[in-house]
C-alpha cells in the first residue's frame, strides 16, 4: 500500500510533535541542580551506626518533624574535618565554622498550603519511610536534585514517569497522590486535614 | 521536492494531533496553575521552625479556643481546641481562615483622613481637640474585655458616652430585663438541661451563639433519632437549615411568631399543662390561628408537645416579649434548662442604636461591626483592621435608612488577628462566666494601633489592657471558684498563685466560672408578669444570613461559606 503525499506528512509532523513532548519536553521542562554537600546515607549509616532514619529526622515531643537536621547535628560529629574528601571540606568550611545551614534541595518539599504530618503518617498509620522517600534513606550519593522550571518544584513532587501512568509505589507526591493512597486505606481527611 | 502551503498544513495537522496526546499541553497547564500561586506578591508563609500555641479567637465575642501552627513565628494554621469546654473543638469558617486575614488586600495600612492618607500624630491631635470641644461618645462592640474598661473610663472621665453593640443572642434577651431588672448581658441560656427546645426563628444549627455549644448539644442527644432525649422543634417560616434538621418543623406565616407564643401559652394556661399561672393572653387560639396560618388543633397539639417532655425552653431570634413570656408561662426563667442569671456583676449597657445625644466625635473601636455607621454629624474616627469598603449609609441589618449617617472622617488602623493582647470574657447567651486571654502572637508589620492604646496615648492616666488583665487574673485567684481548662482540668483553688492562673491564661487556657453541667442559678432572678406583652413586632428582625463578624472573608473562609452554601456573602465583602 502506497501512502499518499499529505498522509506522510501529516504522520511527519505528527511524529515530531509526539517526539518531541515526549522525549525533548521533560528534558527541557527539569533543571538540574546539584545538592550543596555530596552527603551519603550509607556511610552515615555504616560508619556511625545510625540505623533508624529516625536518629537525624526526628519527630519532636509535640508531634512536629524535625525534617532534614540542622547544622548543629551536622556539627556535633564534623566540627572539624573527618576525612580529606572535598565534600567534608565544603562542609566544614562552608557551612559549620561560619555557622550558616547547609541550603539542602528537599526532593520533597510541598507548597506553603499543604500540611503534612509525618507523626500521623509514620506512628498513627505505621507507614515505613520508604513508602514515600524509596530507598533515599540508604543511597551512596545524592540524587540530582530536578526542578520544574515553571513551577518551581522538585520533579519528586510529579514523579519521574512524564505520563503518570508506569509509576514506582513511592513516585509522586501531588494532591491526588494523597487521595488515592487515603482512598486505598479508606482513611477520610477531608479538606482541612491537609490544607488547614 | 518542493515544500507547498498545502505540505506546511497537513505537517500543522499532524504536529497538532501529536500534540495533544503528548504530555505537554496537559503538564503546562498544571505547572502554570502552580506557578500562578507563587506570584512575588502572593504572601508565603516563611519557612523555619513549627511551633503550636494555644489561643482565643477574638474575630466576634464568641471567644473560641484556637491552636495556632506558627512557622517561623508566623501563624500559618487555626484550628480548634477540643479542651474548650464551650467551643468543644469546634469553629467557624471564618476562624479555620483567620490567620489569612492579617494578609488581606483590604487591610488597613495606614491613618486615613477623608480621601487622604494621614498621619497617628494628626489623628491624635484631632481627637484631642474633639474631646476638648464637646461630648465624645465611644462605641464598643465586645463589651466586658479589659480594653472595654480602658474605653468606658475614658468615656465617663471626658463627659462623654460609652455605647455597645449588643449581639443578637444578647438582643432577644432584653424583655427579660425589662420583666426582671437583671441585665439581659447577665443571661444565658442553659442549653445543657432541657427536654424541649422550641426556637422561634432562632439558627441554632446555623451560626446561633458559639460554634460547637449547640452544634455539638445536638449531635450527642438529637441528632440521627426518631425520639431523641432532645426536641428541638423549629418555628420557622421557611425550611431553614436549621428547620431542616429540627424534629419538629412548624412552618408559620413570617411575623407571627409572637402571635403562636400567645396560642401555646394559652392552650398551657387553658389546659392546666403547666403548673405556673399567669395572665391568660388576650388572643384566642382562633386569632393566634389565623395569624399564623396554622389550625387551632396543631397550636394545641405543639402545646401538649412542649409540655410532654420538661424541662422546656423558647428561643427567640429577636427581643420578642410574647416569646419571653410563653417562658415564664413555661417556668423556664431562673430554672435549670432555662433561661438563667450567670453573673452578679453584670451591669446594662446602652445600646449604640439607641437615639444619640448631641455629639462633638464618634470613636468606633475596631470590634465595631463594619456595617454600624452612627447616626449623627458628628466627626467620626473609626478604629479598623480591614476596609470593608462602602456601605449602604444607614443602620445595620436592614432597618430603615437615615440620610444623616455618614461614613468614618478618620480611618485608623487597628491590628488584626492576634496583634493585639485582649481578653474574652464570657460570651454571649452562655449559662457560666468565662474568661481567656488573647496574646499578641504575632507583631503587626503595619503601624497600629488599638483603640484603648489610642485613649492611652491621649490620656496617659488611664489603666492600660495589661494592668486590667492581670487585675482581672488576680480577681479570679482570689475567689478561688471555677475551673481552668486546659489539656488537664485544674480548680483554681488548687493553684498556687494568681502568677500560675495568669500564666496558664496567657497560654490559653480558658477559666469557667461553674461548670456546665450545674449553671449558676441565681434565686434573685424572677420575671414578673403581670399582664400579657402587647408589643408583639420586634424592634428589629435580624438577617443571620447576612451577619458577619469581620468586615472581609479570608479566601479559605470564603470558600468553606460558598461550598457549602453556608452563607452568601455580598460582593464586596468578598473581594
Amino acid at each position: 500500500m502506497k501512502l499518499s503525499r499529505p498522509t506522510l506528512i501529516f504522520a511527519f509532523g505528527l511524529a515530531v510533535a509526539l517526539l518531541a513532548g515526549w522525549v525533548a519536553f521533560p528534558r527541557v521542562l527539569y533543571s538540574k541542580k546539584h545538592q550543596p554537600v555530596e552527603f551519603r546515607h550509607q556511610t552515615h549509616a555504616e560508619k556511625s551506626g545510625i540505623a533508624d532514619c529516625a536518629e537525624c529526622h526526628a519527630i519532636r515531643e509535640d508531634g512536629s518533624f524535625a525534617g532534614i537536621p540542622a547544622m548543629e547535628k551536622c556539627a556535633s560529629c564534623h566540627s572539624d574535618k573527618i576525612g580529606t574528601s572535598p565534600a567534608e571540606a565544603t562542609l566544614v568550611d562552608d557551612y559549620i565554622k561560619p555557622g550558616h545551614e547547609t541550603p539542602w534541595l528537599v526532593y520533597s518539599r510541598q507548597p506553603a498550603n499543604v500540611w503534612f504530618s509525618h507523626a500521623i503518617h509514620v506512628k498513627r498509620a505505621g507507614l515505613a519511610c520508604t513508602e514515600c522517600h524509596s530507598t533515599d534513606g540508604q543511597s551512596d550519593q545524592l540524587r540530582v536534585y530536578q526542578v520544574n522550571r515553571i513551577s518551581g518544584y522538585s520533579r519528586d513532587i510529579w514523579g519521574h514517569s512524564i505520563s503518570r501512568l508506569r509509576r514506582a509505589p513511592h513516585e509522586g507526591m501531588k494532591m491526588s497522590d494523597c487521595e488515592d493512597c487515603h482512598r486505598r486505606h479508606h482513611v477520610d481527611a477531608g479538606c482541612l486535614g491537609c490544607h488547614q | 521536492m518542493k515544500v507547498t502551503r498545502r505540505d506546511l498544513l497537513f505537517w500543522s495537522a499532524g504536529a497538532a494531533a501529536g500534540l495533544i496526546v503528548s504530555p505537554v499541553p496537559w503538564k503546562v497547564l498544571d505547572d502554570t496553575s502552580i506557578w500562578s500561586q507563587n506570584w512575588p506578591w502572593i504572601p508565603q508563609p516563611a519557612r523555619g521552625p513549627v511551633d503550636v500555641k494555644q489561643s482565643s479567637c477574638t474575630l466576634c465575642p464568641n471567644g473560641c479556643s484556637v491552636r495556632v501552627r506558627m512557622a517561623a513565628g508566623w501563624p500559618v494554621g487555626i484550628s480548634g481546641v477540643a479542651t474548650n469546654p464551650i467551643s468543644r473543638g469546634a469553629l467557624c469558617p471564618l476562624g479555620f481562615g483567620a490567620h489569612q486575614l492579617n494578609w488581606h488586600p483590604q487591610r488597613l495600612r495606614t491613618v486615613r483622613h477623608g480621601l487622604s492618607t494621614s498621619t497617628w500624630d494628626a489623628a491624635r491631635a484631632a481627637f484631642a481637640k474633639a474631646c476638648s470641644e464637646g461630648p465624645v461618645m465611644v462605641v464598643d462592640g465586645y463589651p466586658g474585655r479589659a480594653a472595654s474598661h480602658v474605653l468606658e473610663t475614658f468615656a465617663q472621665k471626658h463627659g462623654g458616652q460609652y455605647r455597645v453593640i449588643v449581639g443578637p443572642e444578647t438582643r432577644a434577651l432584653a424583655p427579660y430585663e425589662t420583666m426582671s431588672g437583671v441585665p439581659a448581658s447577665a443571661l444565658g441560656y442553659d442549653l445543657e438541661h432541657p427536654q424541649t427546645i422550641v426556637s422561634f426563628g432562632a439558627p441554632l444549627l446555623d451560626g446561633w451563639g458559639a460554634p460547637g455549644r449547640f452544634t455539638r448539644l445536638w449531635a450527642d442527644r438529637a441528632a440521627s433519632s426518631t425520639d431523641p432525649q432532645l426536641r428541638l422543634i423549629q418555628v420557622d417560616p421557611t425550611l431553614s437549615r436549621t428547620a431542616a434538621r429540627a424534629w419538629q418543623w412548624i412552618p408559620v406565616k413570617a411575623g407571627s411568631e409572637a402571635a403562636l407564643a400567645a396560642g401555646v401559652a394559652r392552650v398551657l394556661l387553658e389546659e392546666r399543662l403547666v403548673p405556673a399561672r399567669g395572665p391568660m393572653p388576650p388572643m384566642t387560639l382562633a386569632e393566634a390561628a389565623a395569624q399564623t396560618g396554622l389550625t387551632t388543633d396543631s397550636i394545641r397539639d405543639l402545646a401538649r408537645t412542649i409540655a410532654a417532655r420538661t424541662p422546656a425552653v423558647a428561643i427567640a431570634n429577636d427581643d420578642n416579649p410574647s416569646i419571653a413570656a410563653l417562658n415564664v408561662i413555661l417556668g423556664a426563667v431562673g430554672t435549670r434548662g432555662g433561661i438563667v442569671r450567670r453573673s452578679k456583676a453584670a451591669k446594662p449597657y446602652i445600646s449604640a442604636d439607641a437615639p444619640l445625644p448631641s455629639l462633638r466625635a464618634v470613636l468606633i473601636d475596631s470590634s465595631v461591626p463594619w456595617d454600624f455607621t452612627p447616626q449623627t454629624d458628628a466627626e467620626i474616627f473609626r478604629f479598623a483592621a480591614w476596609d470593608g469598603g462602602p456601605t449602604d449609609g444607614g443602620p445595620r441589618n436592614g432597618a430603615a435608612s437615615n440620610a444623616s449617617s455618614k461614613p468614618a472622617d478618620w480611618l485608623l488602623p487597628a491590628p488584626g488577628f492576634l496583634e493585639e493582647l485582649t481578653d474574652v470574657p464570657t460570651a454571649p447567651a452562655l449559662p457560666v462566666e468565662t474568661y481567656a486571654v488573647a496574646v499578641n502572637l504575632v507583631k503587626s508589620p503595619h503601624q497600629t494601633h488599638s483603640t484603648a492604646g489610642f485613649v492611652n496615648s491621649i490620656d496617659p492616666a488611664l489603666p492600660t489592657t495589661e494592668t486590667i488583665i492581670h487585675t482581672r487574673c488576680a480577681d479570679l485567684f482570689r475567689e478561688h471558684s471555677g475551673t481552668l481548662h486546659a489539656q488537664e482540668t485544674t480548680p483554681v483553688a488548687k493553684l498556687a498563685s494568681a502568677q500560675k492562673l495568669e500564666e496558664q491564661l496567657w497560654k490559653g487556657a480558658v477559666w469557667v466560672g461553674s461548670e456546665l453541667a450545674e449553671p449558676h442559678r441565681s434565686a434573685n432572678f424572677r420575671c414578673e408578669l403581670k399582664e400579657w406583652p402587647t408589643a408583639a413586632a420586634s424592634s428589629r428582625s435580624e438577617n443571620w444570613l447576612a451577619a458577619w463578624p469581620a468586615p472581609v472573608l479570608p479566601p479559605l473562609a470564603a470558600k468553606l461559606y460558598q461550598d457549602s452554601s453556608l452563607r452568601e456573602p455580598p460582593a464586596r465583602r468578598n473581594s
